[in-house]
């Protein structure tokens, strides 16, 4: 039985495609060369931020699953879901009988995707790392899903919107402290090579945690050596209300942040999905550091 | 105390014949449950055409049941007999009903292999199973070493090495998993806890390895017997205890690091299923050596089938329901031992 | 012809000797009675003589040195009954004296109908049959000795060891035992080799009698000859008297006072 798979995968391939549609090859974002069909009919999304931007190009017709979480927009819900992103249900995903699946990289498992492609269907792979990388993405996916023009005009909407807040910051010479906190119990922040730090940059500020990779920990300790100028507080870090976070830095009177008022709370998923939503963040951001060029920032 | 039917008064020939019929049917049973039942309900009668090859099933339930389901049915009942299997063993060979196949520091040293390889971002295999393998290898190379020549011999310094071992890896896991991110963290969790989910057909050779294991383990199941009277009374009764007790330690930890390295840490499958045989069975190990390879195989599958299909979303870790079924289970037995 | 030959056996624990320069004859169909005060190395020379201890030194049993026998074939010939079997053993009696059975079966070949008749015959021979399906573990310690020694003749050997086989048990059940041997030893031509604490049941059974003091034989021979007052008080340490039973004129032997000169 073993020795029949590769066969079995082939006629597998034929069979769970529409008959035999056409087929082309792309490079998808992870560098790898894919076949799939020229209009793919059942698509199945295996991460929340995919399915956004399906949605935001306007194919969500071709959508039959999508991973849990997938909560925006709300229409998203009434999918079926094949599991949780790290997790993925490959009975599931197969039982929808889908011609291509999107996957994410640094999110999806490397061997699920294997599993997937072994089993014969084709995987679109994005990598959207960095703000470059979700207009990669969504450029991509247009081209898969036969939504180019969409596609253009959201990343062009986008640029236009980067561009507006680099070219007013052009000038300002100051680059305040913030500090970023995802979590509380430990502290956490966003280092180098995460949407955070990206945005702070873009934002006109200094982020502290830059010094390293990913989420490194901070203490109080360090905070209070930091001296952060402006500090943002993601709602919910930790499970505790805002009221809770606030009260946690005003413990420290003596941090400049604290003295000068300049303590945010935002929604965290302004800032964490790696979909257009992400320059609602930046723009967040640019009020937050720099109200006295954007502006004073929204309410709490 | 025993089963009510007094079947351990019976003959051995008996006794082997009935318990290989059920359990085996009990096996069977399991294997067409645990092929039929998951994400999407496929009928018994659809399982065993498409098993036999008979008529023309959908192609999407013939890739669900012969490439998803059948291989990770066949991890399950290859490492479920495994460590039934192992968990006997090591309870006669070290005169010790508390014994499982865990215990001589196969657990520390596969776990730090295995934590070591997803740190380092290999593949789950041969990445992960291969460090796996090899750390619990020269964890007990080590264990080797400590206890020295009477550890063939005396069970006492066996039980304290591998004890003392288990403990010392304890602590270096505590602190590999101090210095993982999150992601890293849940994977190792799920490692640590049993996951048969990682399971590639191209995996099949390595689960063919435990199979002379299992067959010198058979074969020695009467002096297995015969060790449970004592180093000097089995001699006397004619066995080479040295030879014995050395080609059954190395049998099974061969075979049972083999399976962990593939499934992570399953636990309560080996200090279980004998229990429950021999209270059944009686204490005849030519009757629990295949007693406990069937029976472990069918309860791993079925623990392995509710990992799956109970939680909403998405699979628990199997080691959760072996843990959550076997530890009242065992509790129950020790109760109705003590009356 | 001899049972067991030993000739210049010395054994070390370690860097302690605890036997020294052992030379010893046993006849085939007697029945040979070790004794001496705790600690002189009765045990460790049995143990020695079934092959469960390295010592320097020359032992044959049936006119064949020990270390040509392979375990198996040592057991069919040579079959011994320990002092203590561990209480928790999972096995009925019938599943027990069965093991008797194991050094003429080969690997993977269960037990025939030829094993079955010998085991029953054993188990008739000790007078445990109605106890055949019971437990060991809840039997008597007497019952027990005689599963035990059920299982030896199981084993169909020429020769028996025993350690101590009687220590724990009422005097009626060490007679009933002691006479079971004697029983065995005059039908089958056993040969009996046991250590004892008893001087009195040793002076009723033995043929002969081992005197061992500190590692060593102080002396061998029929019970009148061993038994003196002279050489059990060198021996134990302690007053002895010995005298002959009013009924029926056996050898008795009482310790009198702990020191001598007391």
């Amino acid at each position: 039985m073993l020795r029949k798979l590769p066969a079995m995968a082939l006629c597998l391939a034929l069979l769970l495609g529409p008959g035999l549609c056409p087929a082309r090859t792309l490079v998808d974002q992870a560098d790898r060369s894919v076949v799939l069909p020229e209009r793919p009919q059942r698509v199945v999304s295996l991460a929340p931020s995919i399915t956004e931007v399906v949605f935001a190009l306007g194919r969500q017709d071709l959508l039959k699953g999508t991973t849990q979480y997938s909560d925006d927009p709300p229409a998203a819900k009434e999918l079926p879901r094949v599991g949780s992103y790290v997790r993925l249900d490959i009975e599931k995903i197969l039982a929808l009988k889908p011609d291509l699946c999107l996957a994410i990289k640094d999110g999806n498992p490397l061997h699920s995707v294997t599993r997937l492609e072994e089993l014969g269907i084709p995987v679109y792979v994005v990598d959207p790392h960095n703000l470059a990388g979700i207009i990669g993405m969504i450029t991509g996916l247009g081209e898969v899903l036969g939504a180019a023009e969409p596609a253009t005009k959201i990343t062009s909407a986008m640029r236009a919107r980067a561009q507006r807040i680099a070219v007013r910051l052009g000038s300002s010479p100051s680059r305040p402290r913030v500090f970023f906190q995802i979590d509380a119990s430990p502290i956490v922040s966003a280092g180098r090579g995460t949407f955070i730090d990206e945005l702070i940059n873009l934002a006109g500020g200094r982020n502290l945690a830059a010094a390293s990779e990913g989420y490194p920990r901070f203490s109080w300790e360090e905070l209070l050596r930091l001296d952060p100028e402006v500090a943002i507080v993601a709602s919910m870090a930790g499970g505790f209300s805002v009221a809770e976070l606030k009260a946690g830095w005003q413990k420290w009177p003596t941090l400049t942040a604290v003295k000068n008022q300049r303590l945010h709370v935002i929604d965290a998923s302004l800032v964490d999905r790696p979909t257009p939503r992400l320059l609602d963040g930046l723009e967040a951001f640019a009020r937050i550091i720099h109200p006295e060029i954007f502006g004073v920032p929204l309410a709490n | 105390m025993g089963c009510p039917l007094r079947i351990e008064t019976w003959p051995i020939g008996r006794r082997l014949l009935l318990a290989l019929l059920v359990l085996g049917g009990l096996l069977a049973l399991a294997i067409l449950l645990g092929l039929s039942l998951g994400s999407s309900p496929i009928g018994f009668g659809e399982v065993l055409d498409i098993l036999t090859g008979r008529g023309t099933p959908d192609p999407t339930a013939l890739a669900i049941v012969r490439q998803i389901r059948l291989p990770r049915v066949v991890l399950a009942a290859v490492t479920g007999a495994t460590l039934a299997l192992g968990g006997l063993v090591f309870q006669a060979l070290l005169r010790n009903p508390l014994a499982e196949p865990y215990i001589l520091g196969v657990s520390g040293g596969s776990a730090i292999g295995a934590i070591v390889g997803m740190l380092a971002g290999l593949a789950p295999f041969p990445g992960v199973a291969g460090a796996a393998f090899t750390g619990s290898s020269l964890v007990l190379l080590l264990l080797l070493l400590l206890s020295g020549r009477g550890m063939l011999a005396s069970r006492d310094a066996l039980l304290l090495g591998g004890v003392m071992l288990n403990a010392f890896c304890g602590a270096v896991i505590m602190f590999l998993i101090s210095l993982s991110s999150r992601e890293e963290v849940r994977h190792i969790l799920f490692w640590l806890m049993g996951d048969l989910s990682m399971f590639t057909p191209a995996q099949f050779p390595l689960l063919l390895a435990v199979l002379p294991s299992f067959l010198l383990i058979l074969a020695l199941a009467r002096p297995m017997n015969l060790l449970l009277l004592g180093r000097d009374n089995a001699a006397t009764l004619g066995v080479n205890v040295r030879l014995v007790n050395g080609l059954l330690l190395g049998a099974t930890t061969l075979m049972v690091s083999l399976v962990v390295c593939q499934a992570g840490l399953i636990g309560f499958v080996g200090l279980v299923v004998p229990h429950v045989l021999r209270l059944l069975l009686g204490a005849d190990h030519r009757l629990l050596a295949p007693a406990s390879m069937l029976g472990g195989a069918s309860y791993l599958i079925l623990c392995d089938l509710l990992a799956r299909s109970l939680p909403a979303q998405g699979e628990m870790p199997v080691g959760i329901v072996t843990a959550l079924v076997g530890a009242p289970l065992f509790i129950f037995l020790l109760w109705r031992a003590r009356r | 012809m001899t049972a067991v030959t030993v000739r210049g056996l010395n054994l070390y624990y370690g860097q302690r000797q605890i036997l020294t320069e052992i030379a010893l004859e046993v006849l085939a169909g007697e029945f040979l009675v070790i004794i001496g005060p705790n600690g002189t190395g009765k045990t460790s020379l049995l143990k020695a003589m079934a092959g469960l201890l390295p010592a320097s030194g020359t032992i044959e049993i049936l006119g064949q040195p020990l270390a040509g026998y392979g375990r198996r074939l040592l057991a069919r010939e040579l079959a011994v009954v320990p002092q203590l079997t561990p209480s928790d053993f999972p096995f009925t009696v019938a599943e027990t004296v069965l093991m008797g059975r194991s050094p003429h079966l080969g690997l993977l070949e269960l037990e025939g109908a030829e094993d079955h008749r010998l085991a029953r015959q054993a188990m008739a021979f000790t007078e445990v049959s109605h106890l055949a399906d019971r437990r060991l573990d809840e039997l008597s310690g007497g019952e027990r000795q005689r599963v035990i020694i059920a299982r030896a003749i199981c084993q169909g050997p020429r020769i028996i060891l025993l350690d101590e086989p009687t220590a724990s048990l009422d005097p009626a059940h060490q007679v009933r035992i002691l006479d079971l041997l004697e029983k065995l030893r005059r039908e089958q031509g056993m040969t009996v080799i046991m250590v004892s604490h008893d001087l009195n049941l040793a002076a009723m059974y033995g043929g002969r009698l081992v005197l061992m003091s500190e590692g060593r034989i102080a002396a061998v021979g029929r019970p009148a000859e061993v038994l003196t007052v002279a050489r059990l008080e060198a021996c134990y340490g302690c007053r002895m008297e010995v005298v002959r039973s009013e009924v029926g004129g056996q050898l008795r032997v009482h310790p009198l006072a702990a020191v001598i000169g007391g």
